[in-house]
């Protein structure tokens, strides 16, 4: 069983359970700085990693791979930006 | 016009942004010049969201709590396996692995069906609740975002028919997958953008 779990059913798996966990934080917290902080970093991370494994640009286009990579870097900045207003 | 011909670079672009000088360009150019287009116009959105968020935070503060978040969990996982076998289909083709390649595309197709289902469902649970897109600037943004990545998740579930077709006509292979990665790769923009849109409409209070 487990020869069939390589690193793609671990980042799913990992994305997954990013998921749910900014479910939880969203439902059980009102929105404090440190959720908003952390559904930012984990939404960047989620769209990094879509981006190098499921999308295979790591080792790709190095611009196409930084074009998806900045986006993912200025939407989820500005989740944490909400904190300020 | 020659093969030749076709295989020359416009010469418009920076020569360090060559396939020689930057890396392989997954799929093709134009496929890439489609998901600008369509980055561009998803930050559009957000960059509406968040405009409607600084001037309307009470009402962006209340808009998640209104909506079924487990329809919204469940489309995330659903968008996410999607792009997991959209994956595995790629890894397939390129071991020549062809019935294994269409079972994966198979599995991505359904889950966009399944998306597409459940997201209809959401459209009329809102209505039993009484909302709409004039409900508030929340369901303006809303449906605005939401019905719009429906839309880009009912093309291209359509054009993973169109490469099921291609595939099983012997169109696709280790040596030439250029098409079937061009789809994959349009495929994983969607999903990506659903990992933006979810968090914002009905996480974030």
């Amino acid at each position: 069983m487990m020869k069939y779990i390589g690193k793609l059913e671990y980042y799913l798996i990992a994305l997954i359970t990013i998921t749910l966990l900014n479910t939880f934080l969203g439902e059980n917290f009102q929105s404090t700085a440190l959720v908003s902080i952390l559904v930012g970093l984990t939404v960047m991370y989620k769209g990094f990693t879509v981006i190098d494994h499921f999308m295979e640009l790591k080792g790709a286009h190095k611009y196409l791979r930084l074009m998806m990579k900045t986006y993912f870097v200025i939407f989820p900045s500005l989740i944490m930006l909400t904190v300020f207003f | 016009m020659s093969n030749k011909a076709t295989a020359e670079p416009l010469g418009i672009f920076f020569r360090s942004w060559s396939e020689k000088n930057a890396g392989r360009v997954p799929g093709n150019i134009p496929i890439w010049v489609g998901i600008l287009s369509e980055l561009t116009e998803f930050g559009i959105f957000f960059t509406a969201y968040f405009i409607a968020k600084f001037y309307y935070p009470e009402v962006f503060s209340g808009g998640p709590q209104s909506l079924n978040t487990t329809i919204g969990v469940l489309n995330t996982i659903v968008l996410l396996s999607s792009s997991y076998f959209m994956a595995k289909a790629m890894a397939n083709i390129r071991l020549d692995n062809l019935k294994k390649c269409e079972h994966f595309l198979w599995l991505a197709f359904i889950c966009g069906c399944i998306y597409l289902c459940l997201k209809t469902y959401e459209f009329h649970w809102n209505d039993l609740q009484g909302y709409s897109t004039s409900t508030n600037e929340f369901f303006t943004v809303y449906y605005y975002m939401t019905f719009n990545h429906f839309l880009h998740v009912g093309w291209a579930a359509c054009a993973i028919l169109w490469v099921i077709f291609r595939l099983r006509k012997g169109a696709y292979s280790a040596k030439e997958s250029t098409g079937l990665e061009a789809l994959a790769v349009y495929w994983h923009m969607i999903d990506l953008m659903w990992i933006l849109i979810f968090p914002l409409l009905y996480v974030l209070r």
